[in-house]
């Protein structure tokens, strides 16, 4: 038997050696979980965990059709690491071709269309950065070929852009992004709609870059933006494009506007800005025509307001359409104020009939006198005049109508023939379109809907109207302004074959640069409706001090050209009735 | 077996004797109880095999789980290539649907403008609404003497300033990342003067 004593002692010392080796895991154990714990989970992490954002796609616009106006696309940015650039040795056909920085500057030159020197500059003017921007908004193809060229320490990263591919049709409207975000135009007031929001994930990935399995944690999802929907039909928006693009160049105007408006809704199916924008070129387009002068820019409309002062006098019963005036070229009101015609002609018999069809400020001002004051205020607020529009649009400003104490003795009968007032043409368009309605004026709509990715609309456009006069009177001054079709100075041009057409034309003064007085530029216009017997849609052309053809004769071209192409488009059936309208003469 | 090793009477007084071959081998026979009591084999080699399955079944499981998230990083990379593809596509679509493209196009081909108000075939009775009016080449040109009015900086060469719509890749504008164009195919001849007369009924 051996002695307890040795037995003890080794088993001592086994013990010791067994608490000594354990110690020193257990302190090891310890400096590792306890002590660097935060620093080696940090340095793991930036290893082993990417966060990633998974990129949203802002929304499209598109017109009435689903055409679309505007779209998100990806483009890429090639960036560089200039700390890892460097020669390399490329295999080429089973050569080893050695290529130089410089010269892979040039290939990468010869990819995005830039010089090469700015490619090398780029590349090599901070040697210890890790970032450096070679190229911006390449697509698919460069990058494509960017990547295939493999050059050490050139990346690439994503560069969500918008692309326009109509170009300038709508482009007013549409409006354009800039590096900061939307800039002008729907783009802008419409954001709440198109925004878009990225998500973001981080998952872990292996040393290869494969995921890891089951590691991918979302934080935030990615909302793609909504569809925007417009009114406008983006062919004939291109026709009035082009229609007032050609006349204004022929004319030497400096801008020039079109709006058509359907009479039973208030959509606005095409709304044409000359000058305008192409949003794929902005830099190309002078600043003051980016955006829309057809929703910001007020002007005196001229004789078109006759149409507006006959409704008033109608709707208050206070003439009818074969009111009787004698009418010369020249009068002095009674409180001394003079009036005169555009044109000298002879004392001549018209009726109110008479004084839409040939325009004449003596007749309206005549007549037109008999509203009250109050009563003229309150029907031109009504019409909608001064006022933003149900639109919204960017630019777009309320001005008022001038308060009635300002209504001197000269501009209480100006304001009958559309001076001392001033309107912006859609407002003008939306009080036609009130007139043609039935004497119910329909909010101006330009966006149908906003179509969010899980199927929510919103954004629907409001349906209450304002009754600005009645039915029956309606019908009556759009009887009246039909004369000015079958029997005014500008008829033949106005006239469509198979359709009863109602129109009225404006040659206005512009106001001098004190507002005092009136230069000898002008402002043509000519707003119509048709057909006259159960109207579908109002057109309004107007364009701002031609060069040459100072009178609506100018715009009633175009008119014709835009209505013609107008009830062709949308099937409008032809007039089964010859149009007639009340005498002009008595 | 009867125990045929017996005692003898003792003749002498026990002397202890050493003798190696007689210390007996003595073995612990466990009783039937004894035995009945132990666990039987069969159950640990349950266990063990069991176990021994959990794991590989564990271990193979993890393999095709990366194997798969192999095959999810290849998905993943030709989605991307794809939809990249289905983007270059989509634009290049929509720039071809585009009016300017559109009407340069018809223009070159040689196509008119109807000008005149629209025709009306009306069904009931087949009668005629409207004059029909054949338009002539100088009538009425797609785009018009004036040239395109409405720019597309996407389509380079619209016939402002030349009749056929020509292609080129155009290039890229900075800093409001607008996109490059890629048009395809060859510009069309057009047929000078001479309009094709329909042959529709």
């Amino acid at each position: 038997m051996r002695k307890p004593a040795t037995t003890r002692r080794r088993l001592a010392i086994a013990l010791l050696l067994t608490f000594a080796i354990v110690g020193v895991f257990v302190v090891r154990l310890v400096d590792i979980q306890v002590v660097r714990a935060d620093q080696l989970n940090k340095d793991s992490f930036n290893k082993r965990a990417i966060a990633v954002t998974s990129y949203a796609a802002r929304g499209n616009i598109v017109d009435s059709n689903g055409e679309v106006l505007a779209a998100s696309v990806l483009r890429y940015d090639i960036t560089a690491s200039p700390r890892n650039v460097h020669d390399f040795d490329r295999k080429v056909d089973g050569k080893t071709v050695h290529v130089t920085v410089l010269q892979a500057a040039g290939e990468i030159a010869k990819i995005t269309g830039e010089d090469q020197n700015t490619v090398y500059q780029a590349l090599t003017k901070d040697p210890t950065s890790d970032f450096a921007y070679v190229a911006k908004g390449v697509d698919t193809a460069k990058l494509r070929a960017v990547r295939k060229l493999s050059i050490p320490g050139i990346w690439d990263q994503k560069h969500p852009a918008r692309t326009y591919p109509d170009g300038a049709v709508a482009g007013n409207l549409v409006g354009f992004v800039g590096t900061d975000g939307p800039q002008v135009g729907l783009e802008k007031t419409e954001d709440s709609c198109l925004a878009s929001t990225n998500g973001s994930s981080t998952y872990e990935r292996g040393a290869d870059g494969v995921r890891i399995p089951g590691s991918t944690v979302t934080t935030k999802e990615a909302v793609d933006g909504g569809t925007l929907k417009l009114t406008i039909d983006s062919d004939l928006q291109w026709f009035v494009q082009q229609a007032i693009g050609e006349q204004a160049t022929a004319i030497g105007a400096q801008s020039a506007t079109a709006i058509v408006v359907r009479v039973k809704d208030a959509h606005i199916m095409a709304l044409a800005d000359w000058p305008s924008v192409d949003p794929n070129n902005v830099d190309g387009t002078p600043v003051a025509n980016l955006g829309s002068l057809a929703f910001r820019a007020y002007y005196e409309p001229g004789s078109t307001m006759k149409a507006l002062s006959a409704s008033m006098l109608i709707d208050s019963g206070l003439a009818n359409p074969g009111t009787q005036a004698t009418v010369p070229a020249a009068w002095t009101t009674p409180e001394g104020s003079k009036i005169h015609d555009a044109t000298g002609h002879a004392t001549e018999r018209l009726t109110l009939t008479g004084v839409l069809q040939q325009s004449s400020n003596v007749g309206i001002s005549m007549i037109g006198i008999r509203v009250p004051e109050q009563q003229r205020y309150d029907y031109m607020e009504k019409f909608g005049l001064g006022q933003e529009t149900a639109v919204g649009f960017q630019g777009e400003s309320a001005r008022g109508i001038p308060p009635l104490k300002n209504w001197d003795d000269q501009k209480k009968y100006d304001m009958l023939y559309g001076q001392g007032v001033a309107v912006t043409a859609v407002q003008l368009a939306g009080a036609y379109q009130a007139i043609a309605n039935g004497g119910v004026r329909l909010p101006l709509t330009l966006v149908e809907g906003c179509t969010k990715p899980d199927g929510t609309v919103t954004d629907l456009p409001s349906t209450t109207g304002t009754r600005v006069i009645s039915d029956a009177s309606s019908k009556t001054v759009v009887n009246m302004l039909e004369s000015v079709v079958t029997g005014g100075e500008l008829g033949p041009v106005l006239r469509i074959p198979g359709y009863r057409v109602a129109a009225k034309s404006g040659t206005a003064e512009v106001a001098g640069p004190n507002g005092v007085g009136y230069t000898r530029d002008r402002i043509v216009s000519l707003a119509g409706i048709a057909p006259a017997e159960n109207p579908q849609y109002v057109v309004l052309v107007t364009y701002t001090k031609p060069a040459i053809m100072k009178s609506s004769a100018a715009a009633a071209p175009t008119f014709h050209k835009i209505m013609t192409q107008v009830l062709k488009y949308y099937r409008v059936p032809p007039s089964t009735t010859p149009s007639t309208s009340p005498p002009a003469t008595w | 077996m009867t125990n045929l090793a017996y005692s003898l009477p003792e003749r002498s007084p026990r002397i202890p004797v050493e003798s190696p071959e007689r210390v007996r081998h003595v073995e612990i026979v466990s009783s039937r109880s004894q035995r009945k009591a132990r666990p039987r084999t069969i159950y640990a080699l349950v266990t063990v095999v069991g176990l021994f399955v959990i794991l590989m079944a564990q271990l193979l499981l993890s393999i095709l789980l990366s194997d798969g998230a192999y095959q999810i990083s290849a998905l993943q990379s030709t989605q991307t290539e794809l939809s990249r593809d289905a983007q270059t596509y989509t634009e290049q679509l929509d720039l071809l649907k585009s009016p300017q493209n559109l009407s340069a196009r018809a223009e070159a081909l040689g196509m008119v403008m109807s000008t005149a108000p629209a025709v009306y075939l009306r069904l009931s009775d087949g009668a005629v609404i409207g004059t029909p009016t054949a338009m002539k080449a100088s009538d009425a040109a797609v785009i018009g003497t004036g040239g395109v009015a409405i720019a597309n900086s996407l389509l380079p060469g619209l016939p402002a300033q030349d009749a056929t719509a020509s292609t080129s890749t155009g290039a890229t504008t900075t800093g409001t990342g607008a996109p490059d164009t890629t048009t395809t195919n060859g510009s069309v001849a057009s047929n000078a003067g001479e309009l094709p007369s329909p042959v529709t009924h």
